[in-house]
């Protein structure tokens, strides 16, 4: 069992997922629309597939939306 | 008028467009287009893992618009300060809306916040366009550690009440060596075309479109006016005096 903190929610994973780009498979996120940070540090999109995630990290995935 | 110069960046139009609050991504790409606008602000947020979202940059042809990312959300200097850099790493551009707005009732800019972030996203090489209140004074501070322009407000955001802050955005367009833009409560075309007449190099308007029953002929309706007034201005209208002056001629009357 291991964890991780996505965008504020804990979430749980029987087997976590290698690295970023697994995680969003994972999550059926489009890896193209999306900035992630990692335990705070800007990780860029090309590096998502190198981007090892272990147990307890902290995410932050975000997106463009509509605004003024 | 001189076409509006914001860096080293030269615009055809003096219409800025938020893409906010639009109800469907095809109403706001079409706004966006018929508005002739060539910059338009979007944010960040938190992708929604428990449902499905649409990616709304799908929707901007980023060859024809220049995508200017703002900090909402940003309640602090750092908060604005992380916000930009992930923008940056996300689209390789360095423009930027800067807001940093901790009160959420009348999300009016903190000061002393926008200031700081300027300052450090100005050394990082970020384009930095600051939301400020109408203070003449903040402006000048903003503008001497070298934001691109000042990006006063008529009045609070999405409130549709014009140009409440007439006074002081007079004095911020009469000192100001950067563009001044309008941002924020322009509710109808009159007052865009107002802040033009004033003397603002541009506007940016959101709301006011996007929540208008038909927003694609109010994008319109906003082009045409900014248009007008600048028409008006390098027509260089007389100023305003006390007493009529006649406009048919007094003389030849029918009278001894």
């Amino acid at each position: 069992m291991a964890f991780l903190l996505i965008n504020g929610e804990k979430k749980q994973f029987d087997a976590l997922p290698e690295n970023i780009a697994e995680l969003l498979k994972h999550l059926d996120i489009d890896a193209a629309t999306v900035v992630a940070e990692l335990d705070g540090q800007i990780v860029q999109r090309q590096d998502f597939a190198k981007t090892k995630l272990i147990d307890n990290q902290k995410i932050e995935l975000l997106r463009f939306v509509g605004g003024g | 008028m001189d076409k509006l110069k914001i860096a080293n960046k030269t615009f055809e139009s003096r219409l800025l467009i938020g893409t906010g609050k639009f109800s469907s991504n095809q109403t706001m790409a079409r706004a966006v287009e018929v508005s002739g606008t060539q910059i338009v602000t979007v944010a960040l947020r938190r992708v929604d893992i428990a449902n499905e979202n649409d990616d709304m940059l799908a929707a901007i042809d980023r060859k024809k618009y220049l995508l200017l990312t703002n900090t909402s959300g940003a309640r602090d200097a750092e908060e604005a300060v992380r916000l930009a850099r992930l923008s940056r790493a996300a689209t390789g551009i360095e423009w930027l809306k800067l807001e940093v707005t901790p009160d959420p009732y009348y999300l009016l800019p903190d000061p002393a916040e926008t200031l700081k972030a300027a300052e450090i996203l100005v050394k990082e090489g970020f384009v930095v366009l600051p939301y400020i209140n109408a203070d003449p004074v903040l402006a000048k501070r903003l503008e001497d550690v070298g934001t691109a322009t000042v990006m006063p407000l008529a009045s609070p955001i999405g409130s549709n009440q014009g140009i409440q802050t007439r006074a002081s955005l007079e004095i911020i367009i009469e000192q100001s060596a950067v563009p001044v833009v309008v941002d924020a409560g322009l509710g109808l075309p009159s007052h865009a075309a107002d802040a033009i007449e004033m003397g603002a190099d541009a506007v940016l308007v959101n709301t006011a479109i996007a929540t208008a029953k038909d927003p694609v002929k109010m994008a319109q309706a906003f082009k045409l006016a900014v248009e007008a007034a600048e028409l008006a201005k390098d027509a260089q209208p007389r100023e305003k005096i006390k007493a009529a002056s006649a406009s048919s001629p007094l003389t030849g009357f029918l009278r001894d």
